[in-house]
């Protein structure tokens, strides 16, 4: 099996059959991002289409900087948020369903709450993020991220905690509530 | 509500989100969001064409300019679907029976929990859940199950039907059209919102209308093919016996020409070798005595495509059976007649294509017609085919509307070939349809299984398959393996000629079953050896002698072929080195000069012990005919097109030029077409 950075290169010199394998890879790990976005199945895998197809469009333009993995969970959490922001998306909902998923304003409170979290992952330091990313995102268990990172098991329970931490203290502040409110009558 | 996110509380959810369960996504959403992202990925990359060298890869389907009128027709396909599916119902029902309730399974769901959920919601909703709520409900299960008889079900419904309906819809006389149910399906909207949502790329593009002429056949990411893995070569001293049935199939070849003849290579997965091969008639030489229904001429001769290497040509000539004793026909066509069976491609065909076949019937036979929409319903009782002004009618009043059930309505074809059993004579359902075929659990397997115990009481099917864009060729090809009947793809009325009136007498009279060969090689002349094609019709060797292993059928006056390409003990060339440790074996017990051994099992049609031929190949030098050097042509092709890894030394230009000089007798020009054929894949390899 080729390595992530190979079949990428693979992918940017044009190589469909890479890209395949790319897709094959990392759709599992697209759709596990997405889930946790807007928390229902249906709507997860339209994003993840949706975050596919933008793959296909930019990732000539991943320049290797970052790990491809957060990298990637920025690329999902922005087509999250286009999904959500597309007129389209909201009439279809409005038109068609207006009863069977009724959300609740509970509900999506905590939507709305869960994607702050979620975008503010995205501005912890790399180190933190990636790995973060790789346990909660992925679902890779400790161990298997600590060798996919080339660190100690230790190091890796320790970074997690860490950004916990960072998100949890974040989060606690008065201020974020107040937003969602706002948020919520959008 | 502040409260609720402060400090502790604001731990747990921190905690909440990031461990969240996750159930796995749709495996078909999956597949749909690749293949998007896919012709995405190479329209980006073929029409910039940046970063300099971009590795070659094959041109098929979803590259190119194409990729965006593709997304264009998938988006108008899904809107069609969707609309389809607001016809909550199809009010088909001339005759017996209608099963109206089944309409209320949308296509999209097909466990029997989600039938069950349609059936709960839809019976508050719809005039049909009021009509027969035990009926119906049964019904959904018997059609999920295929355990109910269902004859009983029919007679109870249909009466129900008849009194609860308004207006004329169910008279006998009324147009067979379906009607367009007003009663707004709750479901049908749901369902366009999922599918509209499958496609955010193109979900704006919806305000247009086009034709369907309009819309030329692009790219298919929805067709499934049936296949394997392409044959290895083998080592005659490791397994020096080759088993498989024969497979006198054509459909490959007519879905290669339709996408060649669109423009682009097809996907190696729609290749299947052999029928490619056996789609065209070879004169082999015909069986001398009436005693076996063919005959089996085998020719060794030099590979064009490898100079080391020879093939093995075994071509069997089943026994055409004279106009005079041909059996009755019992014939019952399932018609699928779901909206997308509306293009011109399609329904219309059809219905051309049956009227084609009226005419190569007996006075006496009987044809009846069911058609499975929304509803399944019979259209026209069993009617002597001399009346053929009766049949045509009930074929023109026919329209394409409603979602799919097919499940419902092989039941019901079912059921009327068995109610008008000929002994002895042809007991065969044709259906035709573009491939949705959504049964109740809408599996292959469920559905094979149906099939194969249908086909024990003496009822084949065959499938006649209609245009693209959705054809399911796995699912035609399950269907008509374990029917024992023939697959065909009809893309034109010229094909429709060709399968139903010229070639009639093979599509409907089997005149042996459960073919299988075994060729056994003699080690001490071939080394190595590997089957061209079948693919999908490997057995296993103790299958040969068991007569309860299922095989190909021949029907009359239909000729297979079958080549193995073999690398002689000896030769430098051979693929596969020889082995250092290996004892040689000295037994001159085997006949000097044989190639090796070939065994034929077969069933006559109405017997379930089988037969044995059995002929060794020798090396004899023999003058190939035309007809064999034609399908060596024709499988140079099939091989190069499956990708190319055994065939390194022809290019299509040279197969033009072997099938050219090779052409023969050529009567209806089907050999012909087969050379603009290659010339246009090599027009296009070189795009």
């Amino acid at each position: 099996m080729l390595n992530d950075i190979t079949l990428i290169n693979q992918c940017q010199n044009g190589n469909s059959k890479a890209f395949e394998e790319l897709l094959n890879r990392y759709y599992d790990t697209i759709y596990r991002f997405a889930y946790r976005w807007c928390g229902d199945q249906h709507n997860a895998q339209d994003i993840t289409q949706s975050a596919c197809l933008k793959l296909a469009k930019s990732l000539s333009t991943f320049d290797k900087r970052s790990s491809f993995t957060s990298w990637l969970y920025r690329l999902v959490i922005n087509c999250a948020k286009d999904f959500y922001k597309s007129p389209t998306q909201h009439n279809v909902r409005e038109q068609y369903d207006p009863e069977a998923e009724q959300i609740s304003a509970d509900d999506h409170t905590r939507r709305l709450y869960a994607q702050q979290v979620l975008e503010h992952i995205d501005t912890l330091s790399p180190d933190l993020k990636d790995t973060l990313i790789l346990i909660h995102g992925t679902g890779l268990s400790h161990q298997a991220a600590a060798i996919q990172l080339g660190i100690k098991e230790s190091t890796v329970s320790w970074r997690i905690h860490e950004a916990r931490k960072i998100l949890k203290q974040t989060f606690s502040s008065s201020t974020l509530a107040n937003d969602i409110e706002a948020g919520a009558t959008l | 509500m502040n409260d609720q996110f402060n400090n502790d509380n604001n731990h747990d959810k921190i905690d909440e989100i990031l461990n969240q369960e996750i159930p796995s996504a749709d495996s078909n959403a999956q597949k749909i969001a690749i293949n998007s992202a896919l012709s995405a990925f190479t329209k980006e990359h073929t029409v910039t064409s940046h970063q300099g060298s971009s590795e070659s890869t094959r041109p098929i389907a979803n590259e190119g300019a194409l990729s965006s009128t593709k997304s264009i027709w998938r988006s108008l396909m899904k809107f069609l679907n969707s609309l389809n599916n607001n016809k909550a119902f199809a009010g088909v029902a001339v005759g017996v029976a209608c099963l109206s309730v089944v309409s209320i399974l949308p296509s999209t769901f097909s466990s029997q929990q989600n039938a069950i959920d349609v059936y709960n919601k839809s019976k508050s909703n719809s005039a049909i859940g009021q009509i027969a709520d035990s009926d119906a409900k049964q019904l959904i299960v018997a059609g999920i199950e295929n355990r109910v008889e269902l004859e009983s079900q029919i007679t109870n419904l249909e009466e129900i039907v008849v009194t609860t309906h308004r207006q004329s819809d169910f008279i006998q006389d009324a147009p067979v059209a379906i009607e367009l149910n007003k009663v707004e399906h709750p479901y049908a909207r749901k369902t366009k919102k999922v599918q509209s949502m499958r496609e955010p790329s193109a979900s704006f593009d919806m305000g247009f209308s086009l034709s369907d002429q309009e819309i030329s056949p692009q790219i298919y990411e929805t067709e499934e093919y049936a296949n394997a893995p392409i044959n290895k070569i083998k080592l005659t001293s490791e397994s020096p016996v080759s088993t498989f049935s024969i497979d006198v199939d054509t459909a490959s070849y007519s879905l290669i020409r339709n996408q060649l003849n669109s423009g682009y290579l097809p996907p190696s997965d729609a290749v299947r070798v052999e029928e490619m091969i056996n789609y065209f008639d070879y004169a082999y030489p015909l069986p001398t005595s009436e005693s076996a229904p063919f005959k089996a001429t085998t020719q060794v001769l030099d590979s064009p495509w490898n100079k080391d290497k020879k093939l093995v040509h075994i071509g069997i000539q089943g026994y055409d059976i004279d106009t005079s004793e041909k059996p009755d026909s019992n014939l019952v066509f399932l018609l699928d007649v779901s909206g997308s069976m509306g293009q011109a491609n399609k329904l219309p065909l059809v219905k051309q294509s049956i009227g084609l076949l009226l005419s190569t019937l007996k006075a006496d036979d009987k044809v009846s017609i069911v058609v499975y929409a929304g509803a399944a319903g019979v259209v026209l009782k069993p009617t002597k085919a001399q009346n053929k002004d009766e049949i045509l009618a009930a074929l023109n009043r026919l329209q394409a509307g409603g979602s799919t059930a097919g499940g419902a309505g092989i039941e019901l074809a079912y059921q009327l070939a068995q109610k008008n059993f000929i002994e002895g004579g042809v007991n065969r359902i044709i259906l035709a349809t573009d491939g949705d075929f959504n049964v109740g659990q809408s599996s292959n397997d469920e559905l094979k299984k149906l099939v194969e115990r249908k086909r024990k009481n003496g009822v084949m099917l065959s499938v006649l398959g209609f245009g693209r864009g959705n054809y399911q060729d796995d699912m035609m090809q399950t269907l008509a393996q374990n029917g024992n009947g023939v697959a065909a793809y009809i893309d034109s009325l010229s094909e429709a000629k060709k399968v139903l009136v010229d070639e009639a007498s093979s599509t409907l009279f089997t005149i042996a079953k459960d073919v299988k060969l075994q060729l056994e090689f003699n080690p001490e002349v071939v080394s190595e050896y590997r089957l061209v094609g079948y693919e999908t019709r490997q057995l296993q060797r103790e299958d040969f002698n068991n007569d309860k292993v299922d095989a190909g059928d021949i029907g009359s006056g239909h000729s297979v072929t079958a080549i193995y390409e073999i690398g002689l003990s000896g030769s430098e060339s051979n693929t596969i080195a020889p082995l250092r440790y290996t004892t040689k074996q000295n037994d001159n017990s085997s006949p000097s000069g044989e190639i090796g051994f070939l065994k034929i099992r077969y069933k006559l049609p109405k017997e379930s012990t089988s037969k044995l031929i059995e002929t060794p190949i020798k090396m004899a030098k023999t003058d190939t005919s035309a007809d064999t050097q034609f399908s060596i042509a024709v499988a140079s092709f099939g091989q190069k097109l499956s990708g190319d890894k055994y065939n390194p030394e022809l290019s299509y230009s040279d197969i033009a030029v072997l099938a050219k000089r090779h052409l023969g007798n050529d009567p209806y020009g089907h050999k012909a077409e087969f050379i603009q054929l290659v010339e246009m894949a090599n027009l296009l390899n070189k795009q």
